[in-house]
C-alpha cells in the first residue's frame, strides 16, 4: 500500500487553475522531491495534502485512508507531519515548549524526555529556553524538524525545510531525514535546491502551471526537455 | 535547575506564603472598611483574571465581557426572589451554566474567524443582553432587581476570596500546568501551526472562552447577594469591561500574574484618587496615561519588572496582523 497516493486532484481560485489534476504516489519509505518553478503549485499541493486547503475535486490517500476533506488537526493526528515554508513556529514558547506542544496530541509518555533527545539531535541545547521568536532562520527551521520528529509521523511534507540554513546545519537536516527514512518514515520535500534535491530524493516530481510535467530519478529529470522549459524557459529539441 | 532559578522560585512562594496568610487572617485584624476594601479587589481581580483568558492565552479580544458578570448576578437574584427561594450557594453553578451555554453560542460561530469580528460579537452580545435585562419583567426591567439582605461582610469576604482564588487555581492549573494550556498558547501563537500538530484549534478557543466566561458567572452571583440591588447600569455596563481590559494591560497581559498585579493596583489607585479629589476624573486621566505608557515603555505590563518574568510583547502583537494562511508563493 502506497503511504500517499494522490489522484486527480484540482484546486482553482477564481480563473487561476492552480492544480490541474495532480496524480501521482509515494511508497513507504520513499523520498520523493517536488521541484518546479514558483507559481507552480508545489504549496497549494501542500496545503490540500494538509487540510489547510480543501481541493475542489480528485482524492488524497493517507495509507490507504481517504483524507481528501478533512480537518488540518485530523489528517495531522491520522500521521502526517509538515514544515511550512515560512517557519510557522509558536513564537512567545520557548524552544523546549515549541517540542512539547507537538506532542500534546500524541504521545505524551515521556514527553520531556524525547524533546530533550530531540534538542540534542539538532544541537539545540544553548537555545532551549529561549523563546522561538530569539532563533536565527536556521534554528527556526530546525525546531520545525524537531517539532516532526516529536510526533513520528508516518508522512513528513518539507517545504523548503533547508533554504537559507547554514551548510552545517544544512548536513545536520540531511542527516537526520536519512535516520528518519531508515527508521521508516516517509518524506515529500518541496525543494527549490537542486543539489540538496539530487543528494537525498529517490524519485522527483516536476510541477509547472499546476501540472505534472515529468517524474523520474534525478538525472531522468536533469535530462527532461519540460524541465529545461519549465526552469529555463527555453524549448529542447 | 539552576541556583538563580531555585532562589527565584524560594522568593516567590515566600511571597505567596505571605500573600496568602494575609488574605486568610484578614477578617481578624483588618476593620470593616478595608475589608470591604479587599472584597472588591479579590472582585476585580477575579474579572481581570477570566479576560485574561480569552484575550492574553487565547489571543482574542473579548469587548462584552461583562455580560457574563450580569448574567450570573441576575441568575442568582432571579433564583432568590420570593417564591422562588433558592438557596445562593445552589444559584451559582446554575449561573456559570447559563454564561457557559451563551459563550459556546456566541463563540462557536465566531471563533472561527479572525480580525474585529469576535470583538464586535461580543460587544453585541453585552448590548443585547443589557437591552434584554432593562426589557425583560423577570428581570425587574430598568427598575432592577432587589435580592435578600445578608449583613455579614466576612461572609462576602470568604465568598469572593473562594471564588478567586479558585478561579486563579483553575487558570494556572490549566492553563501553565497542562497540556491543555500548551494547545491555547500554540492557537494564539500560530493557528495554521498549530492545526499542524492535530490540535483542534476551534474546539480549543471555545473551551477557553467557556472557561473565562464561567468566572465572571460566580463572581456576580456574588457580588449580586452582597450588594442585595442590581439593575442594568450596575451589572451590565459595558464600561466595567473596559476597565477589565486597563486592569490586564497595565497588569500584564497573557501572564498568569498580570491580572492580579492589574486588579489590585487599579482599584486601590481609582479608591484613593476618589479619597483625594472626591470623584473618578482624575483616576480617567490616570488611566488613560498609563495605557500609554504600558503600550509604549511596558509592554508586558507591571508584571515584567519582577525577576524572571516572560516577555510576550502581546499588546504590540495585536496591534500587527497575525499567521492565518499557510501558502505559500510557489
Amino acid at each position: 500500500m502506497d503511504a500517499l497516493a494522490i489522484e486527480d486532484v484540482r484546486k482553482s481560485f477564481g480563473g487561476v487553475q492552480a492544480l490541474q489534476g495532480i496524480t501521482f504516489s509515494v511508497a513507504p519509505q520513499e523520498i520523493v522531491g517536488v521541484i518546479g518553478p514558483n507559481g507552480s503549485g508545489k504549496s497549494t499541493l501542500f496545503n490540500v495534502l494538509t487540510g489547510a486547503l480543501k481541493p475542489d475535486s480528485g482524492r488524497v490517500l493517507l495509507n490507504g485512508k481517504d483524507i481528501t476533506r478533512w480537518p488540518a488537526y485530523r489528517i495531522a493526528r491520522s500521521g502526517l507531519g509538515r514544515t511550512f515554508q515560512i517557519p510557522a513556529l509558536f513564537e512567545n514558547m520557548t524552544v523546549l515548549e515549541n517540542l512539547l506542544t507537538a506532542s500534546v496530541e500524541h504521545n505524551w509518555d515521556g514527553v520531556h524526555e524525547r524533546a530533550s533527545a530531540v534538542i540534542e539531535l539538532l544541537e539545540l541545547q544553548r537555545v532551549a529556553a529561549e523563546p522561538a521568536r530569539s532563533l536565527s532562520g536556521g534554528q527556526q527551521r530546525l525546531l520545525e524538524l524537531g517539532r516532526v520528529l516529536m510526533r513520528e509521523p508516518d508522512l513528513v511534507l518539507l517545504d523548503e525545510v533547508a533554504a537559507g540554513v547554514h551548510p552545517n546545519l544544512r548536513k545536520l537536516m540531511l542527516d537526520v531525514i536519512r535516520a528518519k527514512r531508515e527508521a521508516g518514515t516517509t518524506f515529500l520535500v518541496i525543494e527549490h535546491d537542486m543539489e540538496l534535491t539530487g543528494e537525498i530524493c529517490d524519485r522527483i516530481i516536476v510541477m509547472d502551471a499546476g501540472e505534472v510535467v515529468a517524474k523520474g530519478t534525478f538525472e531522468e529529470i536533469s535530462s527532461d526537455a519540460h524541465v529545461m522549459e519549465a526552469y529555463l524557459g527555453v524549448s529542447v529539441e | 535547575m539552576s541556583a538563580p532559578i531555585r532562589r527565584r522560585k524560594t522568593s516567590s512562594l515566600i511571597v505567596l506564603g505571605i500573600v496568602a496568610l494575609a488574605l486568610l487572617t484578614m477578617p481578624f485584624w483588618a476593620g470593616s472598611y478595608n475589608l470591604r476594601l479587599a472584597t472588591n479587589v479579590l472582585l476585580w481581580v477575579g474579572l481581570a483574571l477570566s479576560w485574561n483568558v480569552v484575550c492574553g492565552y487565547a489571543g482574542y479580544i473579548s469587548f462584552g465581557h461583562i455580560a457574563f458578570f450580569g448574567i450570573g448576578a441576575y441568575v442568582t437574584a432571579i433564583l432568590m426572589q420570593p417564591g422562588v427561594g433558592w438557596n445562593f450557594f445552589a444559584t451559582l453553578p446554575v449561573g456559570a451554566v447559563v454564561a457557559a451555554v451563551i459563550a459556546l453560542a456566541v463563540g462557536f460561530p465566531t471563533l472561527r474567524l479572525r480580525g474585529a469580528y469576535f470583538a464586535i460579537a461580543t460587544w453585541a452580545m453585552a448590548e443585547g443582553v443589557r437591552e434584554l435585562a432593562t426589557v425583560a419583567s423577570i428581570t425587574g426591567g430598568s427598575g432592577g432587581l432587589v435580592l435578600p439582605v445578608k449583613s455579614d461582610d466576612t461572609f462576602f469576604y470568604w465568598c469572593m476570596l473562594a471564588a478567586t482564588a479558585g478561579a486563579y487555581l483553575v487558570c494556572f492549573l490549566l492553563l501553565e500546568r497542562s497540556r491543555f494550556g500548551y494547545k491555547v498558547k500554540a492557537v494564539r501563537d500560530n493557528e495554521p501551526a498549530a492545526r499542524a500538530q492535530g490540535i483542534n484549534a476551534n474546539l480549543v478557543k471555545n473551551q477557553a472562552f467557556i472557561l473565562s466566561a464561567v468566572i465572571p458567572a460566580v463572581l456576580g452571583g456574588i457580588n449580586a447577594y452582597w450588594i442585595t440591588f442590581i439593575n442594568p447600569d450596575s451589572s451590565l455596563n459595558t464600561i466595567l469591561t473596559d476597565q477589565l481590559v486597563v486592569m490586564v494591560l497595565v497588569g500584564g497581559l497573557g501572564h498568569i500574574w498580570g491580572p492580579v498585579i492589574g486588579g489590585t493596583v487599579l482599584y486601590l489607585a481609582q479608591q484613593q484618587f476618589v479619597v483625594l479629589f472626591g470623584d473618578s476624573t482624575a483616576y480617567i486621566v490616570l488611566v488613560g496615561a498609563l495605557v500609554v505608557l504600558v503600550v509604549l515603555f511596558l509592554p508586558d505590563g507591571l508584571v515584567s519588572l519582577l525577576p524572571g518574568s516572560r516577555r510576550l510583547n502581546l499588546i504590540r502583537r495585536f496591534i500587527r496582523p497575525r499567521a492565518t494562511t499557510t501558502t505559500g508563493s510557489s
